[in-house]
């Protein structure tokens, strides 16, 4: 893998100022602006690393389908979603937390050595079909609920706070309720 | 430095921005990004492992994590969506109790 070097060290350094965007942009566009450009760039290297499927994947699904819905959710927020100014305790806990993150990865990183790269692999779309299918199918199968779960309960959220329907008459709510027979 | 060492480190500093963008922002939709970000970095380490070990069964792992974040940026949406109802520029430390 020596010879992908460059591209490797190419996509590292789009992902990490890309992600520093999404992070330090003052306004909600912008960051999902920045989000479009990391989700793309961790294709690359995602691709670079000979996981196609997953390269693919994450185009459709997060370029395609969540930083879309990111936009869309950005330009339905009244005045553009304005954002209070993040206070000095924030930008300390923030940089406590990261700091600290990044110490406890690197730690962690530097105890264990690399093993050495598989040289016969075949990680191609018909070896993650079978695994998808085989080892995996629960998983894979539970996403489906799990989306629909994840839909319903969005629709659930938005509806608790609709104001009251204007179509349905007032006067009905205001009159006990008469037992009418038919015949 | 070979490449793996280099995408496992920009892998861990993205988990760590991310973690910093979640405590910075107090906008519910720009912390959803944040998270976003840690979700990828999570993902950028599962594909390094499949492709290191040689094993697909990590790489179909990957793709399930990306169904996952899907939902849960759609049930984030949702929560940002309905505070944003409440008030022009919310602050997500007042929402401090769930109720059913």
């Amino acid at each position: 893998m020596q010879s992908q070097f460059v591209p490797v060290l190419v996509g590292c350094a789009v992902a990490l100022l890309s992600a520093l965007g999404v992070v330090l942009a003052r306004r909600p566009i912008y960051a999902a602006m920045a989000l479009l450009v990391h989700s793309l760039s961790l294709a690359a290297l995602f691709g670079i690393l000979s996981a196609a499927m997953v390269a693919v994947g994450q185009v459709i699904i997060y370029s395609g389908a969540i930083v879309v819905l990111f936009l869309f959710v950005v330009t339905l927020l009244p005045t553009g979603g304005r954002e209070l100014a993040p206070n000095t305790n924030r930008v300390g806990a923030a940089c406590v937390a990261g700091g600290g993150m990044l110490v406890a990865l690197a730690a962690a990183l530097a105890s264990g050595a690399l093993p050495p790269t598989a040289a016969v692999f075949d990680l191609g779309v018909a070896a993650v079909g079978h695994s998808l299918f085989g080892p995996l199918v629960v998983a894979f199968e539970l996403t489906a609920p799990l989306l629909l779960v994840a839909i319903v309960g969005a629709v659930v959220i938005w509806r608790r706070h609709e104001p009251r329907s204007t179509t349905t008459p007032r006067v009905l709510e205001a009159t006990p309720r008469r037992l009418v027979m038919h015949r | 430095m070979t490449a793996e060492v280099l995408v496992l480190v920009t892998s861990a500093g993205l988990f760590a921005i991310g973690a910093a963008g979640l405590l910075v922002h107090r906008h519910p939709v720009a912390m959803l990004m944040a998270i976003e970000v840690m979700l990828n970095a999570a993902n950028l380490l599962i594909v390094l492992a499949a492709r290191v070990r040689g094993g697909v069964d990590a790489e179909s792992a990957a793709l399930i994590v990306l169904v996952l974040a899907a939902a849960d940026a759609v049930i984030g949406l949702g929560l940002a969506l309905a505070l944003f109802r409440r008030k022009a520029a919310p602050d997500v430390d007042e929402v401090a109790e769930l109720r059913g």
